[in-house]
């Protein structure tokens, strides 16, 4: 910041307002900052292919979903896949030039792994990067050595075969991405992230509804194509380790507003990934509602009818989007202003709602919507009176319980079988995501709110100031575990700590 | 730094300045848990501290003035008064750059004061001006960023606190402060909204060159006496 010495003066008590009360003037006194130091690119509009003409019945999507992973196994329950990260010169925004980035198997966003409950799955996994990588198949309970966290890098020209098998009752959407010691944000930002779809054998919801899957992330992409990651010391780069590496470019699987075609009447299921490395959703479609039915470990037990989601980085929601709109409108998805910032470095624009898709409705009549189940699923609640420790989890700013994380030091012992509850109390003036490897879990409390609505979880967004009381079971698995801010940059810069499980 | 805090204005300048000067031949010595205070009992140790805070007008900002009796002692800001204006809009509306300070919780309330942080970490906010939120619980052996555990990227208090006066008191007196703190005041929940500030969280302004450096010259300079 310029050298503008510290005036200092108690704000006025009097009628002079000319300095300002809390309001816009405070907006104004960051965007000095930030207006100079980020450069905003606004997204540019639909990129307006055209679809050929098909049966009036089909609409017509420009939203792309990534491929899927090849399953090179005949064998019934097996799914054997190839996944090489490498990197690839591909442009990120149409128009723009070629960037370098890193890819999985030469697409960003990765292909997305499709598996089914029980699925044993094999992932041949090779580093043709010019780093140490890992593959952290992010909310999926398996075996510690198979989690792809810090401890197990894999080194450049190495090959490594993650072999694990999907439990039953976990169907649900869930993300890959890299985990190695120090690098997570920016490998994810050069490209590195994909979709794991787990479907149930019985799913409650009627196989009519036609499934998308959004998997949403943002970037910074200079005029030249390339991705802006500034150096660490630089003003971008200590805002980066501030807020998280947040992007002013938004994409649904690596397009920017791409278009939804949808029938007036017809139900569509949305899996929503949030692949950013920091930006937390507000989910909206305006003068609309969701059914909310899911989110990071699957279906709800009772669909929430709600005007919109918030989803933070690293986690899932599973929404049911109702075309009430008529044939032939327009409207648009978009994320509603979330403030999890320090006021320190709130981006100036944080205030504007963002667009995302547009929701195409085609020109057919409306049809019927189809019945949606009023229950989906059990969802057992874990018993607190099971719980055997009861832990505190600190967070302050970059910090857990005061320390940054050491690969050589475990921070909680449990035991294997055990149920615990995990007091997360974040002291510090931003949000702080919570997710705890290998084992998910339920929220028990919200600042000693009970939270009635069960579901399964393996990140949970800490809001600013306040605690959030988690239940889990270590089933199954012993080893270590690393719980952490998924903040990449944060998780980077150590605020993660290492849970051993024996 | 006279420059600087002469142009604070209201009541805490005074304090400051007297700070500033009464501050300079105090001893230093290591950190650590076998230095503080040797002799003294905790209860002592309390009541210095209590000493300490109610001398150094803490309450002038962070509420109850000089009387611990007084509603809203050490609860952070409650009324417009304990909330700053940072910057050259402190004397000329509407300039810039600007920002919102507010004071601190001191008690020890859990989430909203300085219940979960250690006396280390109140200490090092005193000795180093290091946010007690935003820096590790540990024994910091250096003032250059990256060595003897000070951090690489220092988070410091936002201005006014006048820590670069206070960072030159002795040892003990800095434990006495932080054990009254957080042992000799009742908690109090009053969740006061983070100060405004450059992204560096003002390490900018916060430089040896600014400041000048913890150690003070031997004594006497050329300017004192030596007291003979």
């Amino acid at each position: 910041m310029p050298s503008a010495g510290l005036w200092i003066r108690p704000v006025p008590t009097d009628g002079s307002r000319a300095v300002g009360r809390p309001g816009p003037s405070v907006r104004r006194c960051v965007s000095f900052l930030l207006a100079t130091l980020i450069a905003t690119v606004l997204p540019v509009g639909v990129t307006g292919a055209t679809m050929p003409p098909g049966p009036a019945a089909v609409a017509a999507d420009t939203l792309r979903a990534p491929p899927v992973l090849r399953n090179e196994s005949d064998e019934p329950g097996v799914v054997e896949v190839t996944l090489t990260a490498a990197r690839a010169r591909l442009s990120l925004i149409p128009g723009r030039p070629r960037a370098d980035v890193f890819a999985y198997n030469g697409v960003v966003p990765g292909p997305t792994l499709d598996v089914r409950e029980g699925d044993r799955v094999m992932v041949h996994f090779r580093n043709e990067l010019p780093e140490p990588t890992t593959v952290h198949w992010h909310g999926i309970h398996l075996p510690a050595g198979a989690d792809g966290s810090p401890f197990d890098p894999i080194l450049p020209g190495q090959s490594f075969d993650y072999v694990f098998t999907i439990p039953e009752g976990t169907a649900g959407t869930y993300w890959y991405h890299p985990h190695p010691d120090g690098r997570s944000s920016a490998q994810v930002a050069l490209g590195l992230f994909g979709a794991i779809i787990v479907r149930a054998i019985d799913d409650p919801l009627p196989a009519s509804i036609s499934e998308k899957l959004l998997i949403l992330s943002d970037n910074r992409i200079m005029a030249d194509g390339s991705i802006d990651l500034p150096a660490a010391d630089s003003p971008g780069g200590l805002i980066d380790a501030e807020n998280g590496r947040e992007g002013t470019d938004l994409f649904v699987n690596g397009q920017i507003m791409p278009e939804i075609g949808i029938r007036s009447g017809e139900v569509q299921r949305w899996r929503v990934v949030n692949a950013s490395a920091a930006r937390v959703y507000r989910l909206a479609l305006p003068g609309r509602t969701f059914l909310h039915v899911g989110d990071d470990g699957g279906l709800f037990e009772r669909p929430a009818e709600v005007s919109e989601v918030v989803i933070a980085n690293s986690e899932r929601v599973e929404l049911l989007v109702r075309g009430t709109g008529p044939p032939g409108g327009r409207e648009t998805f978009r994320t509603l202003p979330y403030d999890r910032y320090v006021p320190q470095t709130r981006p100036a624009d944080w205030n504007q709602p963002r667009d995302l898709l547009t929701l195409a409705y085609t020109d057919d009549p409306a049809v019927a919507p189809v019945e949606i189940p009023t229950v989906l699923r059990p969802v057992v609640a874990l018993d607190p009176g099971q719980a055997t420790a009861n832990r505190v989890i600190v967070f302050t700013q970059g910090l857990i319980n005061g320390r940054t994380m050491d690969l050589d030091r475990v921070d909680i012992s449990g035991r294997l079988g055990a149920t615990e509850i995990w007091e997360i109390e974040n002291l510090v003036g931003m949000d702080h995501p919570f997710h705890l490897h290998g084992f998910r879990f339920q929220v028990l409390d919200r600042n000693g709110e009970p939270v009635l609505h069960r579901s399964w979880k393996d990140t949970v967004n800490v809001p600013r100031h306040e605690t959030v009381r988690i239940i889990v079971r270590f089933e199954d698995f012993a080893g270590k575990w690393m719980f952490h801010c998924h903040i990449l940059d944060h998780e980077d810069l150590g605020m993660m700590g290492i849970l051993e499980i024996k | 730094m006279l420059h600087r805090t002469k142009r604070v204005s209201g009541y805490a300048v005074v304090s400051i300045v007297v700070i500033t000067a009464a501050a300079f031949t105090m001893p230093r010595g290591k950190e650590s848990e076998a230095d503080r205070t040797p002799g003294l009992h905790q209860q002592d140790i309390i009541v210095k501290g209590r000493m300490l805070v109610t001398s150094h007008a803490c309450g002038d900002c962070h509420g109850g003035g000089d009387n611990p009796a007084a509603e809203g002692w050490l609860v952070g800001k409650m009324t417009p008064q304990q909330e700053f204006m940072i910057g050259p809009c402190a004397f000329e509306p509407g300039a810039q750059p600007c920002f919102r300070t507010r004071a601190r919780n001191l008690t020890p309330d859990n989430t909203t004061g300085l219940g979960r942080f250690s006396e280390r970490q109140i200490f090092n906010a005193l000795r180093y001006g290091l946010r007690p939120g935003e820096t590790a619980d540990v024994e910091i052996t250096s003032t250059i960023p990256g060595q003897g555990n000070f951090p690489a990227a220092p988070k410091y208090l936002a201005p006014p606190m006048p820590w670069p006066s206070w960072r030159h008191m002795p040892d003990e007196d800095l434990w006495a402060i932080a054990a009254y703190l957080k042992r000799g005041l009742k908690p109090v929940r009053n969740q006061v909204e983070d100060s405004e500030g450059p992204p560096d969280f003002w390490a900018s302004e916060y430089t040896v060159e600014k400041i000048g450096p913890l150690e003070t010259p031997a004594f006497p300079t050329a300017r004192e006496t030596g007291g003979k």
